[in-house]
């Protein structure tokens, strides 16, 4: 019974990352209604850069600020330069350019550290495990699911509770509607694309500990990235966690009972979802 | 009107299965270009005559590929039952991928069929009974072209495989541009114009969308076995998202609404590819650099841009604003 607890708590703590991960795509959704291809390639771009960091010796803290501030820069300029010009065109054209944008990353990335993966060392603070009685647990998954639970409600309050969280969900009733009452849309636009860039990247950063940094994991994460907001629903903040989570135990728990197929029953468990509430848990019917 | 287009583009089809061995020197090659202008066929059936963007046609074109190699190497079939299984093992998977991803429509629909292709390739890794994993099928055999036990055609060469190739690419050709200018092509059209008013006038929309599928699944999965026999293996690489994003991407970047559109799109991807990858491997940066402007500057693709020159050739400049939708709206109205 023991080992089942133990990765139920293992898959909470992937399925928080998974959260980190999914919740840009969601929100960047939510306001845009656009499906951002790169999303994937934003996470990879977040290992990468927590590994360059702590190779340079830096220290595994600074990768924390570092990858989504570069990241989410990153996102902010291609936003603001180029992508504002796709929005009018037909929805295939975005899927088209964030693929043609997440091909140029991964390739760039291949051609910056190599081909092969690299392993990132948690920080020595963050090493080995915690015990109470017969529980053990690693204490850097610990730490990410205390830090992902801390964004979490930084997001939340973002989103709820302030000024430019209420202009965010007024955009996505109807971006027409906040551009007359006179606020200038665009910045929001490039700012809330930033935004969701910096959680995929610190999500990436945060990831690399655990997985190591591969110049595949950006097609991996954008996989599971669709399938927690097939599952939550699609521009949802609470579906994001839920679908996050849901998807982390679901890993978890199925790598100890047939290992080879955890990542098959992560697909498998949105199917089903989907038979049963097509539009997602915490969909509306027509969000997409 | 509507006999002479059918048969311009099927021709001009066959010109390219006829000119390829006069351009390149390689079989395979010629083969390679063949294979993956069926699979784009497939995709621009889906995306360019319904509407549909799907990452899931490496789904198929696996399906495809193990379905042949598992035939031939267990069953020892003959080439054509083979590659009828392998049409038939696409077609079946999508009507099962489709049912699923046509109840969503827009980017849920694109993320659903791309979420599909994830779960598939982890199934081909988990199945390793039947497909191999990691390693994929090895040693497929590649038997000569044959009917009732007579034997037409060797594949020994590549030649002669590419050879065999090319009459079932231009056969494919015929049957899908027959397709789409049928009432079910036209109908198509109108669901990718407006699903709603198709849908108020009494058509089926689902079960339209689902026949697209199946017919795609089945035109990817029988290139996927037409890989897999002129590679002699029928690797995991073939059913991954890459496989995916590549038929799809060659389709778009032939442009859409026009099946020639894809045999230069593909030809494009492949030729291209194979020339660019001996220069620098990182080449794939350029083609997501050519995604970017074909998605701003040049959305009908290579074909509309060919449309535009042949147009400024012509001289009749006023039309060659409509040119590159030209072919779509004759369809529409013929």
């Amino acid at each position: 019974m023991n080992i089942y607890l133990l990765q139920i708590a293992n898959g909470v703590g992937i399925g928080m990352l998974y959260f980190l991960l999914a919740v840009g795509l969601s929100i960047v959704f939510g306001l845009l209604r656009f499906v951002n291809f790169s999303h994937g390639a934003f996470f990879l771009l977040g290992a990468y850069l927590c590994f360059q960091v702590t190779d340079l010796g830096l220290g595994f803290w600074w990768s924390l600020l570092i990858a989504p501030l570069v990241v989410g820069l990153f996102a902010w300029i291609v936003e603001r330069f180029v992508l504002r010009h796709v929005y009018a065109l037909p929805h295939h054209f975005h899927i088209l350019f964030t693929v043609g944008m997440a091909l140029v990353i991964q390739e760039a990335v291949i051609s910056t550290w190599g081909p092969l993966g690299n392993n990132v060392a948690p920080p020595d603070l963050l090493q080995g495990v915690v015990m109470w009685g017969g529980f053990v647990y690693p204490k850097y998954r610990l730490f990410v699911i205390g830090l992902t639970a801390v964004m979490a409600l930084l997001l939340w309050w973002v989103l709820e509770g302030t000024r430019l969280g209420s202009i965010v969900r007024a955009g996505s009733e109807s971006t027409e509607m906040v551009s007359l009452l006179g606020l200038n849309i665009n910045r929001i636009f490039s700012l809330v694309f930033a935004l969701g860039a910096a959680t995929a990247g610190l999500a990436g950063a945060l990831a690399a500990p655990i997985r190591g940094a591969d110049p595949f994991m950006g097609v991996e994460a954008l996989g599971i990235a669709f399938v927690v907001v097939v599952i939550g629903g699609l521009g949802s903040f609470w579906g994001a966690l839920i679908g996050g989570i849901l998807v982390g135990i679901v890993q978890s728990v199925m790598s100890t009972v047939w290992s080879e197929g955890a990542h098959l029953m992560i697909y498998v468990a949105m199917a089903a979802v989907m038979l049963l509430r097509p539009n997602g848990l915490l969909g509306r019917p027509g969000a997409a | 009107m509507k006999q002479i287009a059918h048969f311009r583009y099927t021709l001009l089809a066959a010109a390219v299965a006829l000119l390829l061995p006069l351009l390149l020197p390689s079989g395979t090659l010629a083969t390679e270009v063949l294979v993956f202008a069926l699979a784009a066929l497939g995709c621009n059936l889906l995306l360019g005559y319904t509407g549909l963007m799907s990452f899931g046609q490496g789904i198929f074109f696996g399906v495809g590929s193990y379905t042949a190699g598992v035939v031939l190497l267990q069953l020892k079939l003959a080439l054509l039952p083979a590659l009828a299984l392998a049409a038939l093992g696409g077609a079946l998977v999508a009507l099962l991928v489709g049912w699923f991803s046509i109840r969503q429509r827009g980017t849920y629909f694109v993320m659903l069929t791309l979420a599909f292709a994830q779960m598939f390739y982890f199934l081909a890794y988990t199945m390793k009974d039947v497909t191999g994993g990691d390693n994929g099928l090895l040693d497929i055999p590649r038997p000569p072209l044959a009917l009732f036990g007579l034997t037409l055609l060797p594949t020994t060469s590549s030649w002669q495989y590419y050879t065999v190739v090319a009459i079932l690419f231009v056969l494919v050709f015929w049957l899908l541009q027959r397709v789409v200018d049928s009432v079910l092509g036209k109908t198509l059209l109108a669901v990718r114009e407006n699903e709603a008013r198709a849908s108020a006038l009494g058509y089926d929309v689902r079960l339209l969308k689902l026949a697209a599928f199946v017919i795609s699944g089945a035109v990817t999965g029988l290139a996927g076995g037409l890989h897999a026999m002129m590679t002699g293996v029928a690797p995991l690489s073939n059913i991954e998202y890459h496989t995916s994003e590549a038929i799809l991407v060659m389709t778009v970047i032939g442009g859409t609404g026009n099946l020639f559109a894809s045999v230069l799109g593909a030809s494009f991807y492949v030729l291209v590819g194979n020339w660019l990858s001996t220069l620098w491997p990182r080449w794939l940066m350029l083609l997501g650099l050519l995604l970017i402007a074909v998605s701003l500057y040049m959305q009908k693709g290579l074909f509309g841009l060919a449309m535009k020159i042949i147009d400024a050739v012509r001289g009749n400049k006023g039309a060659s604003a409509q040119a590159a939708t030209a072919t779509a709206t004759k369809e529409k109205h013929s």
